[in-house]
């Protein structure tokens, strides 16, 4: 009789996978065997975390830069539509 | 007053509601505007560009979709077509798939978002890294990763399938990442 082996065997990610990964997924909690293995390498690889931290810090750098209307961009807006107060 | 009220007294020719709904929007719109432009006069006319479309098409609104959604939507047109109107210059090509991801040189940055609002350097260098993605690239990433949008939302915005926006948002994420460690890598600094 022969056994099943339950023990499936995924070929571990290289650092560009995971990097790679990183871009494709981040954001989204996903919780496939695959991810699993990412997350695991993303614990124990200083290379990868760094990576991972910079493209996060892409993000914020992004979203924290923000201009205010300017008033006198304002007022124009209103009289271009005919809306002055 | 909520916004389906707001839009809807507009709708029936109400001058006070139409301002208020400029008045709720145009904030986010400039910004949004200039992320995308990186330049207040290029987003400013954007921004007009925006609204006057808004008050001619407001009748044809149906409340189906957000009114912020249907902004997006306008300013994005409204940048691509710039684009392409403008020669294309000095955008990065995107043909090697494999050149994106760089595993050199990855090292902690010096700076943390929080310095932006009082960095000038800090913020050419991010006006110059984005200026460089083409503009299809740039609205996605602005639209998913800036603006919080998700991915079906950016998909109906811009016009693209599911796995355009991902590989296009894939691609953006990369190249500003190696764009912004030139300059903010420790290692190097």
């Amino acid at each position: 009789m022969s056994e099943i082996n339950l023990n499936i065997v995924h070929p571990l990610p290289t650092c560009k996978e995971v990097m790679n990964h990183i871009c494709d997924n981040l954001g989204e909690e996903l919780d496939s065997p695959k991810c699993i293995e990412i997350k695991n390498h993303l614990e124990n690889c200083d290379n990868c975390k760094h990576y991972f931290n910079s493209v996060e810090k892409t993000i914020e750098f992004y979203k924290k830069y923000n201009v205010e209307l300017p008033k006198d961009a304002h007022d124009r807006l209103l009289d271009l539509l005919g809306l002055k107060e | 007053m909520d916004e389906t009220k707001l839009i809807e007294l507009a709708q029936n020719g109400d001058r006070k509601a139409l301002t208020e709904l400029v008045k709720l929007y145009e904030q986010t719109v400039f910004n949004f505007s200039y992320k995308i432009c990186r330049n207040k006069d290029k987003a400013e006319h954007t921004m007009q560009e925006t609204f006057l479309s808004m008050v001619k098409h407001l009748n044809q609104f149906s409340g189906h979709s957000k009114l912020s959604t249907w902004l997006y939507r306008v300013v994005s047109n409204h940048c691509l077509m710039l684009a392409r109107s403008e020669k294309n210059i000095g955008f990065a090509s995107f043909e090697d798939e494999e050149a994106v991801i760089d595993e050199k040189d990855i090292a902690d940055w010096k700076f943390s978002p929080d310095q932006i609002t009082e960095n000038n350097e800090l913020k050419n260098i991010l006006d110059e890294a984005i200026k460089k993605l083409p503009a299809d690239y740039r609205i996605v990433f602005l639209l998913r990763d800036v603006e919080g949008l998700s991915t079906e939302e950016t998909a109906k915005i811009v016009e693209l399938t599911i796995p355009a926006v991902k590989s296009r948002l894939h691609r953006a994420r990369a190249f500003l990442r190696n764009e912004l460690n030139k300059f903010l890598s420790e290692e190097m600094n």
